[in-house]
């Protein structure tokens, strides 16, 4: 009985002190502002105590030289084709076939996936992450050869994308004269192709990496393969020096 | 809705023919301030922070010396020192975009909106960048909770580090906020959301918003929302979501990058005020919304009485 009668006389009591259970609100006015982060506000030094250790740390690590280069790296170009496109497959290619010699040819990022251009001289480890922020993975796939030109066609009808192992044409949005690894193509033999877990999952549209034969992730950050790169460059004591080699043209 | 943007030109909004009712409010609301009794509550909110922790560098860049979390601080410290009820919100992507991502997986973030006080923060799609694992590694450093209503996490690590929504109380008043993220397939990588789930954001608002007010009585509903401002197609957007759900006062939205010039009030469902708000990206800019409350008697005053709106800050 008291189970029932207790909660009844609080509210009965809560009722007579406040005529309901509690105050209710209604919103009247709403004021609306918005504020510009710049140099007009001060700063929080307890927040730049916070990241000193931090900033330290990384600025020591993205400041360091790891290479040298004779050209600049750049995106820019009128062909299917761009030194700096050139520069990232044939560093990944490079890279990959040391762990598995017998990849044919390599589309490790899109045109849109080359994020920032590099200057001629220098080459830090900040350059590398601005061209390559993303934490991306390289997969190995089998690819029969009907897959294959499913991707070289996509690579065509896009107007070339950075590849290295895989020279072609551009006829009419179609790829044309298809040579891989040095040697011409054969739909009836399958090939082994590396791409970014971007690519091989659709991304930019790509096609041709839905059903392979197998796949397997090789362990390996697109961006620590253009590290590598430019690091083991510098070790043979060379200058990145890449070059328009006609691996896809339009004619 | 035309009209309502219209209207919100002249930063006045009032709704059918009950204008003179909102006047008359404003006359009490004197009276309410004398006695004490008038409640006002500050939204502080970010979106789309992207690993911002310092200032754009100075390079030429459009957004050159722009954003940078100490200048946000001192900020919020200022406003949090003229303003009893404060709730700082984000409304996520907090992960990648600078080297402190990649080199540290989000613990400086984390730490530094923790030293902000945030008050909470909802899923973005960037925040799965590590995979659930990244985000959950993460998570001690984060000591405010994150909302998302329409993700099941059931059967992930993520099972029982988030919310769907959270109510605060400040100053007598009841506040609910909860999140909202935008579909994961095609946009993350699947082994980086795993058994991530992906629950209709329309309906789940509708239910959430509906507990929130009617069930918990909260006197203010914000849905923090990663969908985006607006599409081109159907997809479902902050828009979409105003003008498809009811309960809900306040959109913080993100994903789209959106510098709203002032923020868009859209009639909802009910007839009533949704307001959408999207502060670019990077921490250029740190939204501020102050509403107003006055108490009433129960019955005394309908739900959703026109309010007065301001695009600038009472002196």
């Amino acid at each position: 009985m008291i189970s029932i009668k207790k909660p009844i006389y609080i509210f009965a009591f809560s009722a007579l002190l406040f005529g309901s259970c509690r105050t209710k609100y209604a919103l009247t006015k709403s004021n609306r502002e918005e504020y510009k982060i710049s140099s007009d506000i001060a700063v929080d030094s307890n927040i730049i105590k916070t990241y000193l250790p931090y900033k330290a740390k990384l600025d020591a690590e993205m400041n360091e030289v790891i290479g040298n280069t004779d050209v600049v790296l750049s995106k820019a170009s009128t062909l299917p084709e761009s030194v700096l496109g050139n520069f990232f497959a044939d560093a990944v290619f490079n890279q990959v076939k040391k762990l598995l010699p017998q990849v044919d040819f390599v589309f490790p990022t899109t045109k849109g996936g080359l994020r920032n251009d590099i200057a001629k001289g220098e080459i830090k480890v900040s350059n590398i992450f601005e061209l390559m922020p993303f934490e991306n993975q390289l997969v190995m796939f089998n690819l029969k050869g009907s897959d294959v030109l499913k991707v070289v066609n996509y690579i065509a009808a896009s107007n070339g994308q950075p590849v290295s192992g895989l020279r072609f044409n551009i006829k009419d949005k179609h790829a044309e004269n298809i040579q891989i690894n040095g040697k011409a193509f054969d739909v009836n033999v399958n090939y082994w192709v590396v791409a970014s877990d971007y690519i091989a999952s659709g991304g930019d549209d790509a096609t041709g990496f839905a059903t392979p034969i197998s796949q397997k992730n090789i362990g390996l950050l697109v961006r620590d393969a253009l590290l590598k790169e430019v690091k083991e460059f510098k070790a043979a004591g060379k200058s990145i020096n890449t070059k328009l080699d006609g691996r896809i043209t339009k004619n | 809705m035309e009209e309502l943007q219209k209207i919100n030109r002249r930063n006045f909004i009032k709704v059918g023919g009950v204008a003179s009712a909102a006047a008359a409010l404003n006359i009490n609301s004197l009276d309410a301030f004398a006695n004490g009794r008038l409640q006002k509550l500050t939204i502080l909110h970010t979106n789309d922070v992207h690993s911002r922790i310092e200032p754009f560098p100075m390079d030429g860049s459009r957004n050159q010396g722009l954003g940078g979390t100490a200048r946000r601080s001192a900020l919020i410290k200022k406003i949090r020192a003229e303003q009893e009820n404060v709730l700082l919100l984000d409304a996520g992507d907090i992960f990648q975009g600078t080297p402190y991502f990649n080199k540290y997986g989000g613990e400086l973030e984390l730490k530094l909106m923790s030293q902000m006080k945030y008050d909470a923060t909802t899923l973005g799609n960037h925040d799965f960048d590590n995979g659930i694992e990244g985000f959950y590694k993460q998570l001690p450093n984060a000591n405010f909770p994150v909302l998302i209503a329409n993700y099941d996490l059931t059967n992930t690590q993520l099972s029982k580090s988030t919310q769907p929504y959270k109510i605060f109380k400040k100053g007598g008043l009841k506040i609910g906020v909860f999140g909202l993220g935008i579909q994961l397939k095609g946009l993350v990588d699947p082994k980086n959301y795993g058994e991530t789930q992906y629950l209709d954001p329309i309906a789940i608002a509708n239910e959430t918003a509906a507990k929130l007010k009617n069930d918990y009585k909260c006197d203010l509903v914000i849905c923090l929302s990663h969908l985006g401002y607006a599409y081109r197609n159907n997809a479902v957007s902050d828009k979409v979501l105003a003008a498809s759900t009811k309960n809900i006062d306040l959109i913080i939205g993100g994903h789209t990058h959106t510098f709203l010039d002032i923020p868009e009030d859209v009639k909802n469902l009910d007839g009533q005020i949704t307001t959408i708000n999207q502060v670019g990206f990077a921490g250029i800019n740190l939204g501020r919304i102050d509403y107003y409350f006055e108490p009433y008697k129960a019955k005394k005053m309908k739900v959703g009485t026109p309010y007065l709106i301001n695009n600038k800050l009472d002196a």
